[in-house]
């Protein structure tokens, strides 16, 4: 069995192209999530401010926009090519300060100008919320006034996290998702229509050797996968990682087990290796999507996440989310182990009772 | 003689077809025994459930004297097997190959030597598809003797080649031959058969319709001697004489396909070969060849009966 352990290590990494899948697609997938929004920025959009002003009121603001993290400042531009920054979509708003805002002379105008595109809420609402927040500060001040009113902000852990962050947890669980069960079902299907299947049937070797051998060094790939996208997402685009390590993989991998069963599952009922691609993508696709590896579910209407929850992907990520960004107990939610446990019975009892080596 | 291979009444049904239709037959040790018909009689199936990759319906096979039921392992142990086409890994080397699939089995060859008795050791650290469907096909067969084993099976090993790739296989499966093992092969190239087999056994629509040794079965034919012959031009009034020469329901005479007056005649008895050749003779043919039936005239004869046969019981049916 070690022989043919080796021996499958060794053709993963020959037959290049499947090892591309299984490693260049995730790790594009984290440089260009990493490019958008890794870094530690927390930064919304760009806006441009043309600010036409001397007074201390709108140096103040110029600072105070300046310094902020949600927000990224371009000056110098005049206003009609900042209108055509905005119409390219290459900034998020404009804000105009006018002469003389905030001067205490009568005619000093009051009121500060925002151009906004109607598409980019995000910014839209971070734009108007800052300044609105900015004036309201500046009028107690002005006034002597202490706020009566104020919140108190508890996070639910006092760690760094971005949005990065959660999809770097989704690109594990999306790459194991895709190694292995595209992976097990066209590797199977292809060594099914080659009859090397039949081939191996034809020898003593136990038939559960030849999986096992297959399933240990698709984990060893596994293993790879983790540790790239963890290690490219730290290095590279200053990801936070926050859990044990060790528990990570181990619960990745036992995502890839469950994968793994899915694509022998799927090898036991596809007649040809086109037929195993098909079907493989026409599981892993939707999961993608609707498991949670790039947004929360939760924003999900609630007849759809009551079904999409229980997806194998869901639970899994949900774990692996629990681990590594929170440093939490992945048993805390005993519901996400049970679904993973039930699928991976269900599928493979599914591949013990239909996938065979030979014809019959 | 030892019996290495024991056939009874073995049967295999896929739903309403029968595929194999209550066989029986022994292979002794050290023969090459060839089943032989067309695509679809049985023979690749017969085969796989002797090699233990299907279940047969019914019937009975003992190999080596163990009953493939409860010992197939103990078999798998002692057999060869190439399959009909089969590939191998494609990101394994010959060599690498041969080495994983030595690990599967308790006893190996030398899979040097293997390389070397199909002049293939310099290929050793080349891919399977880098090769030639000769290569591949003579790696296919060392493949299977990777475990030394008694019985060798041979599913159509030269079906697709050229006709030096296929004299090429001949020349090691005599080699086979000579180092003991006993030789279980399927072909539908009756010259082949009649080369390498000890003994064969014809099959059609899932029944075996003759077995015996190779050249005896050529010489029960109902017509064990041929004449083949060109004439200039055709003469039917030569064809009338020859057919008369040998009492009509004795000889069979046909015009061959292609060329415009080219014959074939083939006769039951010396006597009659003696005067067809004669009265042939006086014609001054352009080409004339005498010679002994094939086992292609044998498989035509019995397989051309089976078909009648079943036509008219269709009919009366």
């Amino acid at each position: 069995m070690l022989k043919l352990f080796l021996a499958n290590l060794k053709m993963m990494v020959r037959g290049r192209q499947a090892l591309f899948w299984a490693l260049m697609f995730p790790l594009m997938f984290t440089i260009i999530f990493g490019f958008f929004f890794g870094s530690g920025s927390g930064s919304v959009g760009t806006v441009v401010l043309i600010n036409n002003s001397n007074t201390e009121l709108a140096q103040g603001l110029d600072k105070a926009l300046s310094e902020s993290d949600v927000l990224k400042v371009r000056k110098g531009v005049n206003e009609q090519d900042a209108r055509d920054l905005l119409k390219k979509n290459q900034i998020g708003a404009i804000i105009e300060v006018p002469e003389n805002f905030g001067a205490p002379i009568p005619s000093a105008p009051k009121n500060i100008k925002v151009i906004e595109d109607p598409a980019n809420s995000q910014v839209n609402s971070v734009v108007s919320g800052f300044i609105n927040q900015f004036f309201i500060q500046t009028d107690y001040q002005i006034n002597h006034i202490q706020p009566s009113f104020s919140i108190d902000v508890e996070k639910t852990n006092n760690r760094t996290l971005n949005y990065f962050d959660f999809v770097l947890m989704g690109l594990i669980g999306l790459a194991l998702m895709n190694s292995s069960v595209q992976g097990i079902a066209i590797t199977m299907a292809n060594y099914r229509e080659d009859k090397i299947l039949k081939r191996i049937t034809t020898t003593p070797l136990a038939p559960w050797k030849f999986v096992a051998a297959e399933v240990l060094s698709r984990l060893m790939l596994n293993v790879l996968q983790i540790g790239l996208i963890l290690l490219i997402g730290y290095y590279g685009f200053n990801a936070h990682i926050y859990g044990n390590l060790g528990l990570l993989l181990i619960f990745s991998l036992i995502g890839g087990l469950l994968f793994q069963c899915i694509g022998f599952m799927i090898a036991a009922f596809a007649k040809t290796t086109d037929a195993a691609q098909g079907m493989s993508v026409a599981v892993t696709i939707p999961m993608m999507f609707l498991a949670g590896v790039f947004f929360p579910i939760d924003q999900l209407p609630k007849w759809l996440l009551t079904i999409v929850q229980y997806l194998p992907l869901a639970p899994l990520l949900r774990m692996v989310r629990t681990i590594g960004l929170e440093a939490g107990n992945p048993f805390s939610n005993p519901l996400n182990i049970e679904i993973v446990i039930g699928w991976i019975v269900v599928t493979l009892v599914i591949s013990i009772w239909k996938f065979r080596l030979s014809d019959e | 003689m030892e019996k290495v291979i024991d056939v009874s009444n073995l049967v295999k049904k896929y739903g309403n077809f029968t595929a194999v239709n209550g066989i029986s037959f022994e292979v002794e040790k050290g023969e090459v025994f060839g089943l032989l018909g067309e695509n679809g009689a049985g023979k690749t199936t017969t085969l796989e459930m002797i090699e233990g990759l299907r279940k047969p319906s019914s019937g009975e096979i003992s190999v080596l004297g163990f009953d493939i039921n409860s010992h197939l392992r103990e078999i798998k142990e002692r057999i060869g097997v190439q399959l009909q086409s089969s590939a191998y890994y494609h990101f394994l080397t010959l060599k690498e190959i041969l080495d994983l699939f030595s690990g599967f089995y308790k006893k190996h060859s030398d899979p040097k030597e293997l390389l070397k008795m199909v002049h293939l050791e310099s290929k050793a650290n080349n891919f399977v598809d880098k090769m030639s469907g000769g290569q591949q096909q003579r790696f296919s067969i060392i493949a299977s003797l990777i475990n030394d084993p008694e019985i060798v099976f041979l599913d159509e090993p030269t079906t697709g080649l050229d006709p030096l790739a296929r004299r090429q296989t001949w020349d090691i499966i005599s080699e086979i031959k000579k180092q003991g093992k006993t030789i279980i092969l399927t072909t539908h190239y009756m010259e082949e058969a009649e080369i390498l087999c000890d003994r064969v056994a014809i099959m059609e629509k899932g029944k075996i319709v003759a077995m015996d040794k190779t050249h005896q079965l050529i010489e029960h034919t109902k017509h064990p001697y041929r004449v083949e012959f060109i004439l200039e031009k055709d003469k039917p009034e030569i064809i009338s004489q020859l057919q008369k020469s040998c009492r009509l329901d004795e000889c069979d005479i046909k015009k061959l396909p292609g060329k415009e007056a080219h014959y074939e005649m083939k006769l039951k008895t010396q006597t009659d070969l003696n005067e067809a050749v004669g009265l042939l003779q006086k014609e001054n043919p352009e080409s004339l060849t005498v010679g002994r039936a094939t086992l292609e005239d044998v498989f035509i004869e019995l397989t051309g009966k089976a078909i009648a046969q079943e036509e008219a019981e269709e009919e009366n049916a």
